[in-house]
């Protein structure tokens, strides 16, 4: 079990970069009209690929 | 425990009350800055009683003399001098006040949702990863771990707490100590004090496991307690927001258009964002400027309470410079824009928005007090029960104190009646109905009679001309094009023939007379009631050269109007000022039983009275500008689309847009959000008797009471989300 000793302090770690991902994700606007990217497929104004 | 929106819930028909209009008066302004009426787009609302706060600490700032908070559509409406309002935002720390304008509000309403999903986060992920962290203990509790390890888990669940004490908690924590500071108990309080309280004892408990802390550790329910906390603002904000841009999406759309004059002779209707400097405007009696602009041609009488908080009419000369958000007052008018619509336009939003959004709870004082002497008996309670189980068993004092202050939710009284009114504003702004003062819901849940105007509310006119002498058909044109200037549905029935290129100027319009203008040669000429319910058009003081008959058609919609709301079981009349001979043929039509023609506006005034007295409750539905005084003396009042916006100040609700069909749809919503309230208010008080004494008696976790004042505001938002739906 002497691992734990390793392993409790990168949980914790990983819990912060975690953190830090999401406030980056939050403050780029990530969250924001979620809805839009699934209707983009039907948005006939964007160019087809190719 | 009684809240602001239980007033008239079920009670017997008020004494009959006489109403004049009010012509609002303000006193001179003392001091050299004149006090401006500025509305502002406020962020950190998440219950009315913050409102209240919020207004009161409004008012308390020098210099200011009037404030109103609304909190359904978070607004603050300020009356003070310009550099005071500039220096609002600084005096007041806990909120955040960004310009009403449409955009800025989105984005303070973008920056509260991110803001609070953030802390959401925060709680929610760092108490998951604390309960992992912290469940070994919860087997045998813990006896198989050794010691060293047990601290290790322990000193992470520490680490982990800290982001959720600093960010999440941080609503709480400032509410809390707003609430010292300006000696008003706010909710916050029992939350913030069980937060620290858990807190301290727990990190005590950690690095001193020998003390008189004990050992046990509440980190998990700690956060996870905050989360469902927050979860249950997240449910209430989105409600709030989602209303307050429906009413944004609403009020964008009556005024989005003014009336251009071409170069080559003519008006054309154009968007705001296409007007430039330059463009020459005109703009009816009764409907406000969009932009600024230079005065041509003609003195001009305006309202301007939105800019200077005077009501009385201000008249200027041609030459002067108007300002975007008076009102015209007086003759249609002529403008040439000093500059694109922009600013101007959110001045004009923001009036309509001032009087319609901030409400007004009827008894704020008693409501408040309420709250107060209820949260100051949980956290009594929650010292005594400390006290007794400290002598009972000391190492569990901790967590029942902390249940006790969570659990007791005044949350879920505060939110009970404007999450039902939010709501049915959303839905109704849905539908193009606009409510100016949202406690008419109220009045209108007890609507027993409706008053109907006919002309243009049950009725669309429609004109047909007829030349008096050979010839002069020729001057239908002009006809059409001095109609043209007037908002009555009977001119425009007129100018919908088919308006040419005539300038007129010098054009006077003046309700219940009609339109006098003077033509390119300087002669004048009338258009005005000919005596026999048509229109005539000549010189003045000839007979008429055109005779217009107004032949009116029933909406399509006004007989399954009349029959919706017979089946609601309301009664209903029919009032106007036309020939008896044509109201009763239309009521016939329709199918009503009661019709009075040949009303002047006093003796519809009367009318309304005269059922008020004898105990009904009156809802009157019309348009014109004479029955500005009528819908002032109804209990509620609701003015049709194509209503002269004068007559729109009085009235309780607006039908933008859309058919008569709003009309039962209105009071069947006033209806539907008494019931939710009641049911809300209910559910309010039994989940307190209930959860209080569970928390004392010990039985509740004070992560499940975390959850139990989560779960009973999402509860009540979620129960009052039913009023949006179709029905």
């Amino acid at each position: 079990m002497d691992i734990l000793y390793l392993l409790v302090p990168v949980s914790v770690l990983l819990a912060l970069a975690v953190l830090a991902v999401f406030a980056w994700a939050l403050k780029s606007g990530q969250f924001e009209e979620v809805e839009e990217e699934g209707e983009r497929i039907l948005d006939e104004e964007a160019s087809p690929p190719g | 425990m009684k809240n602001a929106g239980m007033e008239s819930v079920g009670s017997a028909p008020a004494a009959p009350r006489v109403v004049t209009p009010i012509i609002p008066s303000r006193p001179a302004p003392s001091g050299d800055a004149p006090p401006e009426t500025r509305a502002w787009a406020v962020a950190g609302l998440h219950c009315a009683a913050c409102a209240e706060a919020l207004g009161q600490q409004l008012a308390a700032v020098p210099g200011v003399r009037s404030a109103r908070v609304g909190y359904a559509a978070g607004m603050a409406v300020v009356e003070a001098p310009a550099e005071v309002q500039a220096g609002l935002q600084a005096a007041l720390p806990g909120f955040r006040l960004a310009p009403l304008t449409p955009a800025s509000s989105a984005q303070l309403r973008r920056d509260e949702a991110r803001a609070l999903l953030w802390r959401l986060f925060v709680a929610g992920f760092c108490s998951m990863q604390i309960m992992m962290l912290a469940a070994p203990t919860y087997f045998a509790e813990g006896a198989e771990v050794p010691a060293d390890l047990r601290q290790l888990l322990g000193l992470a669940s520490w680490v982990l707490s800290w982001p959720v004490m600093l960010w999440s908690a941080q609503p709480f924590l400032a509410g809390a100590w707003r609430s010292l500071r300006t000696g008003r108990l706010g909710m916050d309080l029992p939350v913030a004090l069980g937060a620290v309280a858990t807190f301290v004892a727990s990190s005590l408990a950690l690095f001193d496991p020998s003390g008189r802390w004990g050992s046990e550790l509440y980190f998990d329910s700690l956060t996870m307690f905050i989360a469902f906390l927050l979860a249950g603002r997240w449910v209430e904000l989105k409600a709030r927001h989602a209303a307050a841009a429906e009413l944004a999406r609403l009020l964008a759309e009556p005024e989005a258009l003014a009336q251009r004059e071409r170069p080559a002779g003519g008006v054309e209707a154009v968007k705001l964002e296409a007007l430039a400097a330059g463009d020459v405007l005109r703009v009816a009696l009764g409907e406000t400027l969009p932009v600024d602009g230079e005065l041509l041609d003609a003195p001009a009488l305006l309202d301007e309470s939105l800019l200077s908080g005077e009501s009385r009419p201000v008249r200027h000369l041609p030459g002067a410079t108007l300002l975007a958000g008076s009102l015209n007052l007086g003759a249609p008018l002529r403008l040439r824009a000093r500059g694109a619509a922009g600013e101007g336009r959110a001045a004009a939003l923001a009036r309509q928005l001032q009087r319609a959004l901030t409400e007004r709870p009827q008894r704020p004082g008693l409501a408040d007090k309420a709250a107060q002497a209820f949260l100051a008996g949980v956290l009594l309670l929650a010292l005594l029960a400390g006290a007794v189980w400290s002598l009972i068993e000391p190492a569990r004092a901790l967590e029942v104190v902390c249940a006790v202050l969570i659990v007791s939710c005044p949350c879920a009284f505060a939110l009970a009646a404007p999450a039902a009114r939010v709501a049915s504003h959303r839905r109704l702004a849905r539908e193009g109905l606009l409510l100016q003062r949202l406690d008419a819901l109220e009045t209108l849940a007890d609507i027993d009679t409706v008053l109907l105007d006919k002309t243009g509310t049950l009725t669309a006119p429609r004109a047909s001309a007829q030349a008096q002498w050979p010839g002069a058909e020729a001057k239908l044109g002009a006809a059409a094009a001095l109609a043209a200037w007037s908002r009555h549905p009977m001119a425009q029935a007129v100018a919908r023939l088919g308006a040419d290129a005539t300038r007129w100027s010098a054009v006077e319009e003046r309700p219940g007379q009609g339109l006098r203008g003077l033509d390119a040669e300087g002669k004048a000429w009338r258009l005005g009631a000919d005596g026999a319910g048509g229109l005539g058009f000549g010189p003045e003081g000839e007979s008429p050269w055109m005779r217009f008959a107004l032949d009116e058609q029933a909406r399509d919609d006004a007989p399954a109007l009349v029959r919706a709301l017979q089946a609601a079981g309301l009664r209903l009349r029919l009032l106007s000022g036309d020939a008896p001979s044509r109201v009763q043929a239309l009521a016939a039509h329709l199918g009503l039983s009661e019709a009075q023609g040949g009303c002047s506006p006093e003796a519809k005034r009367a009318a309304v009275q005269a059922a008020q007295q004898a105990g009904a409750r009156v809802l009157m539905v019309g348009d014109g500008l004479n029955d500005a005084p009528v819908l002032a003396q109804a209990d509620a009042s609701l003015a049709v689309v194509g209503a002269a916006p004068l007559a729109a100040r009085a009235a309780d609700a607006l039908l933008l847009r859309g058919g008569l069909a709003a009309v039962p749809l209105l009071i069947r919503q006033a209806r539907r959000t008494r019931a939710v309230t009641r049911q809300n208010l209910i559910w309010a008080a039994a989940y307190n008797l209930l959860a209080l004494p569970l928390a004392v008696m010990g039985w509740l976790p004070p992560w499940a009471a975390g959850l139990g004042m989560a779960l009973s505001s999402a509860l009540v938002v979620g129960n009052a989300l039913r009023l949006v739906r179709e029905d």
